[in-house]
């Protein structure tokens, strides 16, 4: 018993030496680094989305960087990010931010991947009084519950498809259409789904089939054959990538045949990629697309935008990336203007933030939440094989028409 | 014997003082810290099941999750309206006061630890006449099952989750939070340590052993065989609930199958920490989890995206070389230390025979 009493006393003073050495923490700016924190999914279910984040902050990082950084006080810095994995689990995520803040020493956070990380994130955050640009969490409870120091350059999750309801009512003549919808289980779905909720009330139409989808969904034939069924005037469906593949290809597996198919992640699924003709129709909601006339002097156009980061990538970006490039700039945009890196003169000058940027005008209303930027809505087209994602609604960015109604699997070649 | 038990003290002594130390020492760590506490709780109250009474459960997470929900609930529902607080586009921002936060959580706590303790009682009433794999399997889709059905109540959250009540903004301290949960859990733990450390003294605990090495003749020998299996798991239930309930203050947002239920992490850790340690006996499943989470937080952010890939490498590694945990290890490597007389004239004539 005596030894083994020993052998307890070795190993806990092992561990409280290995602390020890482990609290060296660094201070939020190095020599000429600005410090950022980031807690990214990159395993798990959201690690798709997660990469496309991360893409997107890196790549704004470095052009800053290399176009002279950001000045504060006459001095030249330069963005430099700490990543960690949060597995897409909220409670990694939270502990992560605390260890980011506490250990790491960041004061300044850029948002994870989804709602219901952001949602875990933000009350740390806001315990330090660190402010957090994000880029990523658009349910809109993460913008009623009162925080001071998160940020989000996006449109809140509520907006993303009550377009489309719109939309199809027009295309109804102004009655009031049935609706069937399916959402994934998880936060940044399910605000979607009310989004549905209140535009059909305002609408007068009528939601005939509210399936709730299992989180990581791989099938979701038992709603497809409900739509079968009861033929609907609209199908909706959310949940993030897996979500809109999966319904792509049990649509046309199933030849469900619907009017209007209306979806979020088409393009971070790359949809028109990976499905071809069969995602043809598909209405998507997106927060971005190259194709609007947004510029900053940074990345120029959205196209120009697109062009880089395909030559960097190597793929199309999603909006997921595109949002997550302007919230540097937007964290750029704020140092300089509070000249300090004093984190409340860093949140104050968040506050007064109006800006345009390749990826939209960015300003922040009380909650936090960017109400300077429309979503937009998107058709998937093609030509012959090659399929392209074009803005069909609002009118002012619209490149195409919207074609409606989808023509039936029997009639499509 | 007098002496055994003073060095016993000592060592006692010496760990609740570097506990009660710990998050001023370490205070960047309080978290992590926090953590720790209810990792061993959870191997702990695993290991009773999984390694005493030879009952290998995966539903041990059920309990732990619905310590998270029905804490959290009680904390609001006290004095708020629970359906508005988590409906997720609610405008109406509550805020509890610094009174009502620790009133909340304390009576929270209460019903955290009591209802798990009773439905363990109920389930275990149904379930636990399975054995082996059976019941294995049949924990297993408890878990499951209670994530899926907790994402679709709405009052709960459903499947927006459920952020718990901030810590009160009138505290100004920052590190007051962190401080508080962490002593919470380390309490949780010392209590649970006192609690299994009194079973190891017991009867109940050779029942339970009886039951894991032959329940049959156990059941034959007169024993109630069932009843102890309830009451055993009802125990484990206890601490779970506690240890859900203390997680979600923390955490500050409950997601009904990443955060609670969460299965796929916790649910898996509990048992693996326990085998790391080695199961069936007192220190393995608080070695198993420091060890755990000291690889956990120390290597995973060092090999990013492939952490689950090195977690797979390290159970291979467990159950090949150390199937009976490090303890076990220990004590086949140094069974004297352990208590255990060897003869040596028997050994060798044992070895002789072969």
């Amino acid at each position: 018993m005596n030894k083994i009493a020993k052998l307890f006393v070795t190993f806990f003073s092992a561990i409280t030496l290995a602390l020890v050495s482990f609290s060296s923490s660094f201070a939020k700016v190095e020599g000429e680094y600005i410090v950022l924190g980031s807690a990214i999914s990159l395993t798990g279910k959201y690690s798709s989305n997660g990469v496309h984040t991360q893409n997107g902050y890196n790549m704004a990082v470095d052009r800053i960087n290399k176009m002279g950084g950001v000045e504060v006080q006459g001095k030249k810095y330069k963005f430099e990010i700490i990543y960690y994995d949060d597995e897409s689990n909220p409670k990694r995520a939270a502990q992560l931010a605390e260890r980011l803040i506490k250990q790491d020493g960041v004061h300044y956070m850029l948002g994870p991947y989804s709602s219901g990380l952001t949602k875990a994130i933000a009350p740390v955050t806001e315990k330090y009084k660190i402010p957090m640009v994000e880029a990523n969490g658009a349910s809109r409870s993460l913008f009623t519950k009162g925080y001071k120091y998160l940020f989000a350059v996006l449109s809140p999750a509520n907006q993303y498809l009550e377009v489309a309801i719109d939309l199809a009512v027009e295309k109804n003549g102004g009655k009031g259409v049935k609706i069937a919808q399916a959402f994934e289980q998880d936060a940044f779905s399910q605000d979607v789904r009310l989004g549905i909720l209140d535009a059909a009330k305002r609408t007068g139409s009528e939601i005939i089939i509210d399936d709730k989808l299992p989180k990581e969904l791989n099938d979701m034939a038992a709603t497809l054959a409900k739509v079968k069924a009861v033929k609907p005037d609209v199908l909706v469906v959310s949940g993030h990538t897996k979500g809109a593949l999966t319904a792509i290809r049990q649509i046309s597996e199933m030849k469900v045949d619907v009017p209007m198919l209306a979806m979020t992640h088409c393009d971070a699924a790359k949809l028109s990629k990976q499905h071809g003709k069969k995602s043809e129709y598909a209405l998507c909601a997106s927060q971005w697309h190259k194709n609007l006339s947004y510029k900053d002097k940074f990345f120029g156009s959205g196209k120009k935008y697109a062009k880089d980061f395909q030559k960097e990538f190597g793929y199309d970006p999603p909006y997921q990336s595109a949002e997550s490039s302007a919230a540097l700039l937007v964290f750029k945009d704020a140092f300089e203007r509070a000249n300090s890196f004093d984190r409340d003169a860093v949140r104050d000058a968040l506050v007064d933030t109006e800006m345009q940027t390749f990826y939209g005008n960015i300003k922040f209303g009380p909650g936090g939440q960017n109400v300077a930027k429309p979503m937009i809505l998107f058709q998937v087209r093609c030509k012959g094989d090659d399929c392209e994602n074009r803005v069909v609604a609002p009118t002012k960015w619209a490149s195409d028409k919207f074609y409606h109604p989808i023509p039936k699997w029997s009639e499509r070649s | 014997m007098e002496k055994v038990k003073q060095k016993d003290l000592i060592l006692y002594s010496g760990l609740i003082i570097l506990g009660l130390a710990a998050p001023y020492l370490f205070s960047a760590f309080k978290v992590q810290l926090t953590y720790l506490c209810v990792l061993i709780v959870l191997a702990m109250t695993w290991n009773l099941q999984g390694g005493e009474m030879g009952y290998n459960t995966f539903g041990n997470i059920l309990f732990y999750g619905l310590g998270m929900y029905l804490t959290a609930s009680v904390q609001v529902g006290m004095f708020f309206p629970l359906a508005e607080w988590t409906e997720s586009g609610g405008e109406k921002t509550f805020v509890h006061t610094t009174t009502q936060y620790f009133q909340g959580i304390g009576v929270g706590l209460l019903v955290a630890a009591i209802i798990p303790t009773i439905i363990a009682g109920a389930i275990g009433y149904a379930i636990l006449g399975l054995r082996g794999h059976y019941f294995a399997i049949c924990t297993l889709g408890l878990g499951i099952a209670a994530g899926e059905i907790a994402g679709g109540i709405e009052i709960i959250g459903a499947g927006q989750g459920f952020t718990t009540p901030p810590f009160p903004a009138e505290i100004v301290d920052a590190e007051a939070r962190g401080k508080f949960f962490y002593f919470l859990s380390f309490a949780l733990l010392v209590g649970t340590f006192v609690f299994v450390k009194y079973i190891y003294g017991s009867r109940f605990r050779l029942i339970l052993n009886a039951i894991r090495d032959n329940e049959d003749k156990a059941e034959a020998m007169g024993i109630q065989t069932m009843k102890y299996k309830i009451v055993g798991w009802m125990c484990s239930a206890f601490f779970c609930g506690l240890a859900g309930g203390i997680m979600g203050g923390l955490i500050g947002y409950i997601d009904s199958t990443d955060v609670a239920f969460d299965g796929r992490e916790m649910g898996v850790f509990m048992v693996l920490m326990a085998i790391l340690g080695g199961k069936g006996t007192l220190w393995g499943p608080v070695i198993g989890a420091t060890l755990f989470h000291f690889f956990k937080e120390g290597l995973w952010t060092l090999i990013l995206g492939w952490q689950y890939v090195a977690l797979g490498v390290l159970i291979v590694v467990i159950v090949v070389y150390f199937p009976e945990g490090l303890m076990g290890w220990l004590r086949e490597k140094y069974p004297e230390r352990f208590g255990e007389v060897i003869d040596e004239k028997d050994r060798k004539a044992q070895v002789e025979l072969k």
